[in-house]
């Protein structure tokens, strides 16, 4: 197996908490990777590590070899790693699409001058980015309300705007963080093969936060399990339910 | 510097430090439960120090609505003061009566609230000079009584002067700074303003009534910017009613060098301040006015959570 | 006649001039930046213009460039707008919210006790004198007008760009557009830059204007004012200061017979207007029309986040 993502040591901590301590882990090509554990254990922070938005205590993180670790978020977003927000971090005043367009910042190249100028290239790329705006809209099913104000949209379809702007960066990997909290059974069921059908379009390689365990043990091919900051199960789904520890973890936490 | 000049710099610069320790601690209480700065607070410094003159002394020059009127009562400076300061709390309330609470109960946009405070300020700025005109009003000399205008002492053979209103200025701010931290350490005040500055939710549990709460911070806070006003004016002068202006924004750079919402970091941002003002070379005294803003400038780069301030981490 | 023409026209001069400051303030605040150094730009640019119109050393080049100068002062002031902009916003824009804010008044306050003991700048006294680029007050209109139309289209279209999306991202949650790809450090300095350049050029237009230049060009007051324009204008697209600054700069005026109290009424303006006009003008004006209607009502409440 070739990673895509390998964490490498990992450690963070706040003041004296220790929310991640050595964690170490590798993510192979088109894997759908599952991340779960006890509130607080620490997934989320894993997530602001690898994408840049905080410093790590210790150790690094990889992208197909070349290092992650030190470089600004949008750096890292250029190279192709998009995530999603546990508490939904859109553009609130801005329309549906143009949450989707902003993400294609990383993939265009219109300067102020030629922006404001509307010379003929900019132009065009102008048309293709809201062109795929619509496109993406249209694929997590909001076309329909591409013009409305981000917080208008309905929970369910906040999270999934999330999503689509995050596929509109292009990415090569996806991070998504507790998709489905807060939507009904009919919804996260419709999310598992939606997860799938994009991870097969879009090559993806997904890292998923999720509480939910059925939905988890469904879609990922592997899962790792963290508890106060520490990786204490990794393997496929199966394995993984039948661990010791896990059961303990969560029959202890819950 | 000789002994004496090193001595004559340090009394005067605990003075005015002292004055503009209490002024932004004015601001600072505001800050520290609103999370919103005041800027009518250099308006209130202007009034405090027009209605304690005009207490104390009465007398109106030729401009504005009032001119060549003069009081027929005047009151002894001390209460002046006092009363001076006072309704300079009132008009704070009056100030987050009309200009704070109505944005604070929409939930709107903090910077609103910054405009509308200096709208409040253009407001007392202009009824001022609609009043009394845009002239210089002194204290006279006989205005605390009895006392010489200053002492006057030898250290090595050079002299080093006290002037009275040094003293005075001094004798009132660690008075107040002693009251204030009293009230802040001991009171159940105290403890309700140091609960919300941690964190506004725990107001409503603790069975504050917030708005109440937030009256009498603001009347504190009016009262310290008044007092602060009156005791500048008594020593420099009354100039105009646009000489709070430079204050109020002194007073910022007192709060940030001490750490935004800090208590203590206000005093010491206040002492910090003038004593560095008061040791700038006399042949660079017209850079004197600059020594906050450089001070309030380099703070923020370097360390913008100020001298006592914690630094706040950013949730994800 | 000539007198009436005169009079209005540096009024009319004025609000332009006003709704132009208002815009160097909207761009910085687009890209969600309260930047408060407008003044100081432009009392820069004001202070280039007057020592390049008045200064022996300059005489050869007013005396070869004829009216050439005066464009040559705007680019000037532009430039060095443009570069102070660069080395005070750079670190300066690492602050957020009221930290930046009071990091730009420090600025302004800093270069106005420059001014006013420097003597290339006049000291207290200023810079007297400086030449008029035309005969009649009126007669600005042909540079501030042109001026306000360029900016007005450049803030419109910007809007609708690649770069003006990233700058309302980054307004909207400086985090997530910085975890989408968007370099945020640089198109804040960009919009501060722009900002900057923007009230240079309008000060260095402004000195022959007002045909005397100092240290009250630049002060803390005029900060708030302009920051005024903008949210009462509006504060989401660059019509709001416009009308935010033309209306409110035109205020004193429209109330000049009450004399003295009018700054009283001023003030009070401002105070009525945060209260109960939250959107800004334009905003206000955007929610009763027509085309605006169906984005303005809420499609499903968020719930509170599990
Ligand atoms: N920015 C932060 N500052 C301080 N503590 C934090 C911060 N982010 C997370 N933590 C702490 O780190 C631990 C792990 O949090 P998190 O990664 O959000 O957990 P999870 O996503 O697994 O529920 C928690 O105890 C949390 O309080
Ligand atoms: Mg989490």
């Amino acid at each position: 197996m070739n990673p895509v993502i390998e964490v490498k040591g990992v450690s963070r901590s706040f003041g004296g908490l220790m929310a991640l301590s050595e964690v170490s882990f590798a993510v192979g090509e088109g894997e759908i990777f599952g991340l779960i554990g006890p509130n607080g254990a620490g997934k989320t922070t894993l997530f602001n590590l690898v994408t840049g938005l905080m410093p790590v205590s210790a150790g690094s993180v990889e992208l197909r070899g070349k290092k992650l670790t030190g470089l600004s978020p949008h750096r890292i977003a250029e190279r192709g790693v998009a995530r999603t927000f546990q508490n939904i971090r859109l553009f609130k005043g801005l329309s549906a699409l143009e949450n989707v367009m902003v993400a294609q910042h990383a993939r265009t190249r219109a300067g102020l001058f030629s922006g404001v100028l509307r010379t003929r290239a900019c132009a065009a790329e102008e048309r293709r980015v809201e062109r795929k705006g619509w496109e993406i809209l249209e694929l997590v099913g909001l076309a329909g309300r591409g013009l409305e104000l981000a917080s208008h949209l309905a929970y369910g379809d906040q999270r999934r705007l999330e999503i689509a702007r995050a596929l509109a960066l292009e990415p090569s990997v996806l991070l998504l963080d507790e998709p489905a909290a807060g939507m009904n059974a009919a919804e996260k069921h419709g999310l598992t093969s939606f997860i799938r059908e994009m991870a097969a379009r879009f090559r993806l390689t997904v890292l998923l936060i999720e509480h939910h365990v059925p939905l988890v043990m469904d879609l990922c091919d592997r899962i790792a399990v963290l508890n106060f900051g520490e990786l204490i199960a990794i393997g496929p789904p199966a394995e993984v339910r039948a661990n010791p520890a896990v059961i303990e973890a969560y029959l202890g936490a819950e | 510097m000789g002994t004496a000049q090193l001595i004559q710099n340090l009394l005067n610069g605990i003075s005015i430090g002292s004055v503009y320790a209490i002024f932004a601690l004015g601001y600072t209480l505001v800050f520290s439960i609103l999370g919103i700065i005041n800027f009518a607070h250099g308006a209130i410094f202007t009034l405090g120090a027009y209605l304690t003159y005009a207490l104390a002394v009465g007398q109106f020059g030729i401009n504005g609505l009032l001119s060549g009127m003069s009081l027929e009562r005047q009151l002894p400076f001390a209460l002046a003061l006092l009363v001076g300061s006072v309704l300079a709390g009132a008009i704070g309330v009056l100030v987050e009566r009309f200009a704070f609470r109505p944005l604070r109960n929409r939930g709107a946009d903090p910077l609103l609230a910054l405009v509308s405070s200096l709208g409040v300020a253009l407001v007392i700025v202009n009824a001022i000079q609609y009043l009394v005109g845009a002239e210089i009003y002194t204290f006279p000399a006989g205005v605390y009584g009895e006392l010489p205008p200053a002492l006057m002492f030898q250290v090595s053979g050079h002299p080093v002067v006290i002037r009275t209103v040094q003293a005075i200025i001094f004798a009132v701010c660690l008075l107040i700074l002693a009251v204030v931290g009293y009230l802040v350490r001991f009171t159940k005040f105290g403890k309700a303003l140091r609960a919300v500055a941690e964190n506004p939710a725990t107001a409503s549990l603790l069975g504050i009534s917030v708005d109440r709460f937030i009256l009498v911070t603001f009347f504190m806070s009016g009262f310290l910017g008044g007092t602060a006003g009156a005791l500048v004016g008594t020593s420099f002068g009354v100039a105009g009613p646009y000489f709070g202006v430079t204050y109020g924004l002194k007073g910022l750079a007192v709060i940030v060098l001490g750490g935004l919402g800090s208590i203590p970091g206000a005093v010491l941002g206040g002492v910090v301040i003038g004593l560095s003002e008061a040791f700038v070379p006399a042949d660079y005294g017209a850079y004197k006015e600059a020594v906050a803003f450089a001070f309030l400038f380099i703070v923020l780069l370097f360390r913008p959570q100020g001298i006592l301030g914690r630094k706040q981490l950013q949730k994800v | 006649m000539g007198h009436f023409l005169d009079n209005n026209g540096f009024l009319l001069v004025t609000l332009v001039q006003q709704a132009l400051l208002a815009m160097s303030l909207y761009f910085p605040l687009a890209a969600g930046q309260l930047s408060l150094a407008s003044p100081g730009f432009y009392a820069l640019g004001g202070y280039i213009a007057a020592i390049v119109g008045t200064l022996d050393y300059f005489a050869p080049w007013r005396a070869s460039l004829g009216w050439l100068v005066f464009p040559l002062e705007w680019l000037l002031a532009a430039a060095a707008s443009a570069l102070l902009a660069l080395l005070v916003g750079i670190p300066a824009l690492r602050l957020r919210g009221i930290y930046l804010a009071l990091a730009t008044i420090a600025f302004v306050e800093i270069l106005r006790v420059l001014s006013l003991n420097l003597e290339i700048t006049g000291g207290a006294i200023g810079i007297f004198g400086v030449p008029q680029l035309f005969e009649s007050r009126w007669g600005y209109i042909a540079v501030f007008g042109p001026l306000l139309v360029c900016t007005l289209v450049f803030g419109h279209r910007l809007e609708r760009s690649r770069v003006g999306r990233a700058f309302r991202a980054i307004r909207e949650d400086e985090l997530a557009a910085d975890a989408m790809g968007i370099n945020t450090t640089r198109y804040k300095v960009l919009a501060f830059v722009i900002g900057a350049v923007l009230a240079g050029v309008v000060g260095a237009m402004s000195a022959p204007f007002l045909n005397t230049w100092n240290a009250r060009q630049g002060t803390f007051d005029a900060s708030i004012a302009y920051l005024a324009y903008v949210l009462i204008g509006g504060s989401r697209s660059i019509w709001g200061p416009l009308f935010g600054g033309m209306l409110l700069a035109a205020l004193p005026e429209v109330l000049r017979p009450l004399k003295d109290s009018r700054l009283i009424i001023n003030g009070l303006v401002l105070v009525f207007a945060s209260i109960y006009l939250p959107q800004g003008i334009s905003g206000t004006l955007a929610r009763f029309s027509p085309g605006k209607r169906k984005g303005a009502l809420p499609a499903g409440e968020p719930q509170e986040d599990a």
